[in-house]
């Protein structure tokens, strides 16, 4: 029954957005961030999605030839947006360079709180594509009774 | 199965679930750069359920085109979806009256279970 897997690829597309929401809460969480282990300020990240087939729980048993066509996604890649830092003349800052400037991250929180917008959204849908399978799958039960 | 109708109406609740499938895949990767909305021609692949192949995957024409190469659309995705999953329940209805039928016809009519 292909039904199963049809929740495995939900379910990819659900841990996916969130680990674009969580990139997205880490950019709006750091956008004042001066200092960073790496050193220099803060630099945003975003997520690359890309698409894959999925594990599902039976596997071997379900790797026919109906199954093998729909494919799932995962995150293939965190990119760092390498544009130059946001500089602001702040004299008595301690970061601040020998002309009083320091260097921001360049996140707009207004461009993110999209991008979440976005994230959760495509979430719900993944939901919703959950719960309309699980009712199928239990109609398909019900058939016994 | 029992009969001819309950054998089209097992086939046409497989093809659903494979139709499913691939709605839920496509709004997996409703963010994915460069995927195109797959689909299969369900009119098409209900009369050639019988020959036992496996139903024709084909990308759908005549999507609008992000510009990252992405042609889901959400709208379409939760209306085949709710689609899905109504045509499903109505089918599961009507093999369900017929197993119902068979019980009865094995119980001698005496429907009190």
């Amino acid at each position: 029954m292909s039904l199963f897997s049809t929740i495995s690829v939900s379910a990819s597309g659900m841990s996916a957005q969130r680990e674009r929401a969580q990139v997205l809460v880490e950019n709006i969480a750091n956008a004042d961030t001066t200092r960073t282990a790496e050193g220099g300020p803060y630099q945003r990240r975003d997520v690359v999605f890309e698409s894959a087939p999925v594990a599902s729980p039976f596997s071997s048993f379900l790797e026919s030839q109906i199954d093998g066509q729909a494919n799932g996604v995962q995150v293939s890649n965190v990119v760092v947006d390498s544009r130059d830092p946001d500089r602001r003349y702040m004299p008595g800052h301690p970061d601040a360079d020998k002309d009083g400037y320091v260097s921001f991250p360049r996140v707009n929180p207004a461009e993110d709180m999209v991008d979440l917008l976005g994230a959760s959204r495509a979430y719900q849908a993944n939901v919703s594509a959950i719960s309309a399978v699980k009712d199928m799958i239990q109609r398909s039960i019900d058939l016994f009774r | 199965m029992l009969d001819p109708v309950s054998r089209n109406l097992e086939q046409y609740m497989t093809l659903l679930s494979v139709r499913q499938k691939l709605v839920a895949s496509n709004i997996a990767n409703a963010d994915t750069p460069g995927y195109k909305t797959q689909d299969i021609d369900f009119q098409t692949e209900l009369q050639n359920a019988a020959t036992g192949l496996p139903p024709a995957v084909q990308p759908v024409a005549g999507l609008t085109v992000k510009n990252d190469g992405n042609n889901v659309s959400l709208d379409r995705e939760a209306r085949l979806l709710a689609e899905n999953a109504l045509r499903f329940n109505i089918a599961s209805n009507l093999l369900r009256s017929k197993l119902k039928m068979v019980r009865m016809a094995i119980e001698g009519g005496n429907t009190s279970s």
